[in-house]
């Protein structure tokens, strides 16, 4: 019987081991090693790995953390990533909430047919989606001056050459992308919510706000945690609209730099500048800790860790 | 009058978000001169000369980007659904230590910032030879934390009496697990729509990792968008509206799989 228990406790053993090892592998070998070489290379002297050598360079360490908190367009680009990060989870997040709630009264017939219609934007690429804001709601003539601030009595907005507006811009694209996506979640979180509470709340006579206020939010409160951290993350990292839309800049005085373009900006500037990798990677290093750490804080917080794990 | 506002509302948010991608199809159809008009929604004429400059490959190889994409974008999505679910499956059903580990290690992978890590995977591959290695980039995005913890969520789902039932039997965790996957269907076809969805859209790690000839589909509309090629506008909008055709039928004819699958793993 030793010898049985010890070849099951073997063979389970086998088996963990081929369920997780492939991902355990990949983590380790495309997240953990490049993660702690990031770290490294964060830590060694730009003035030797730059191509283009410059007199001025310090020595490694913790010099390339301290040459990012002097950088002041790395500090623009933190401001204006937590604009538009901040910006557009709070309004993707309530539109997909208010959008989902109106979809549910609607006929079951129909849901589907506005629940597709509205993630078409969440499958287009998001250099579609820049040439297509680029195209077709920017300039004098686009659909924004033409449907919106023309017939409101206003003069046209030169919207991605004007400093005040580059960034409104960029948060309406990344609201344009994911709301369908965020709504169909929250929709199908209120999907699941008992038929039997909205009849007690019927036979109450509870007003639409208390329904939402005791039904709707508390059903789905960890999906708009979800939601919330997934949108965080993914605008923190956002590059390819931006990317796009400022043709690889930070636009008119650096009103639409956001963090990943700058990082990307330092590593392989175009022209003549400097392959700053050290500079870049420390600047990756540091707000991408920030995020996790944070991400982490506010799981704690809401103590909704396990609702999602 | 008190629903009537609110449909009114999703009604013109429905239209504000699909109208310009009417507007996109249309415009590949027409002139410079016509697109820098957006309010006019018609072409003057239906020339497809976008679709035949885009397609002879005098810009870009769209049929050589196209297959890449779906070839990189399809099996990363196969092969994450197959690890990250095996994964999942472990922590959902296995009986072991670390489990918390490995859970926290899915998460972390989630809560840090892709983009962030794309130059310190760009520092790795290079020093490991594997820059430019279409087989490199795909294995890259592999290691999902999303996946672990949305299988991790569908299994367990599943009662823990069968797997009991399955251990009675003989069958270890790794036959169960296979045995198991039929009935979680609906939830791998959904992960991998999304997985193929998030690699498919994926800009900066491929204009870092993959050569210049190795063109995906975000590089390649970047490449048709930059003025300085002077590429008529309509051959980007084309090149935009092909590039939504596979994406677009996967999420149509699966639609209602979607659905039910993430109906099922919001509940548990």
């Amino acid at each position: 019987m030793p010898g049985f228990q010890s070849k099951r406790c073997s063979e389970s053993l086998t088996s963990l081991l081929l369920l997780i090892g492939p991902f355990l592998a990949c983590w380790v070998f495309f997240w953990l090693m490049p993660l702690i070489g990031g770290v490294e290379l964060a830590m060694e002297d730009s003035a030797q790995t730059v191509l283009n050598q410059s007199d001025d360079s310090r020595p490694g360490d913790l010099q390339n953390f301290k040459r990012i908190l002097e950088d002041r367009k790395f500090i623009r680009s933190l401001e204006n990533t937590s604009i538009f990060v901040g910006s557009s989870v709070f309004i993707t997040l309530s539109l997909g909430f208010f959008l989902a709630s109106v979809i549910r009264s609607l006929n079951t017939s129909i849901r589907p047919i506005f629940l597709f219609l509205l993630i078409v934007p969440s499958l287009a690429l998001p250099g579609t989606l820049a040439t297509l804001f680029y195209l077709f709601f920017h300039g004098k003539s686009g659909a924004l001056n033409q449907f919106l601030i023309i017939p409101l009595g206003f003069e046209p907005i030169n919207w991605m050459m004007d400093t005040d507006w580059i960034l409104p811009c960029l948060i309406a694209q990344a609201v344009w992308r994911w709301t369908g996506l965020i709504t169909l979640l929250i929709y199908c979180g209120l999907r699941t919510i008992p038929k039997w509470q909205f009849d007690v709340a019927r036979i109450e006579g509870a007003s639409p706000w208390t329904v939402i206020r005791t039904i709707l939010y508390p059903g789905v409160r960890h999906l708009l945690l979800f939601g919330g951290i997934f949108l965080g993350v993914d605008g923190v990292a956002s590059f390819s609209g931006a990317y796009n839309l400022l043709g690889g800049s930070g636009g008119v005085l650096d009103a639409g730099l956001l963090f990943v373009t700058y990082a990307y900006q330092v590593a392989f500037p175009g022209g003549g500048g400097r392959f700053d990798l050290p500079l870049a990677s420390a600047m990756c290093v540091t707000v991408a800790m920030l995020t996790t750490f944070f991400g982490l804080f506010i799981l704690k917080i809401c103590k909704k860790r396990d609702a999602i794990l | 009058m008190s629903r009537f506002l609110p449909r009114l509302v999703l009604t013109l948010v429905v239209v504000i978000t699909t109208y310009p991608f009417v507007w996109m199809g249309l415009s590949s159809f027409k002139s410079n001169r016509e697109i820098y008009q957006p309010a006019q929604l018609l072409p003057e004429a239906f020339d497809p000369f976008a679709y035949h400059l885009l397609l002879s490959g005098e810009f870009i190889d769209f049929y050589g980007v196209l297959f890449r994409s779906i070839m990189l974008a399809g099996c990363q999505a196969f092969l994450a659904c197959l690890i990250t679910a095996g994964a999942g499956f472990a922590l959902a059903k296995g009986r072991f230590r670390g489990k918390a580990m490995i859970g926290v290690a899915a998460l972390i992978v989630i809560l840090y910032p892709k983009q962030a890590m794309s130059l310190s995977l760009f520092e790795w591959m290079v020093s490991r030879g594997m820059n430019g290695n279409l087989y490199g980039f795909m294995l890259s995005g592999v290691a999902s934390g999303l996946g672990v913890i949305f299988f991790t969520k569908v299994f367990q789902n599943i009662p823990d009496e069968l797997i009991d039932l399955a251990r009675v039997e003989g069958e270890s965790l790794l036959r169960s697990f296979f045995g198991f996957l039929p009935l979680v269907k609906p939830a791998l076809i959904t992960y991998w729509i999304l997985h193929f969805l998030l690699c498919w859209q994926e800009h900066l790690l491929p204009l870092l990792l993959l050569g210049s000839e190795q063109l995906t589909l975000p590089l390649a509309l970047a490449k048709l968008s930059d003025s300085s090629y002077r590429i008529p506008e309509a051959v980007g909008l084309a090149a935009g509206v092909l590039s939504m055709v596979p994406i677009f039928f996967l999420f149509g004819y699966f639609f209602r799989r979607i659905r039910s699958a993430l109906s099922e793993w919001v509940v548990s």
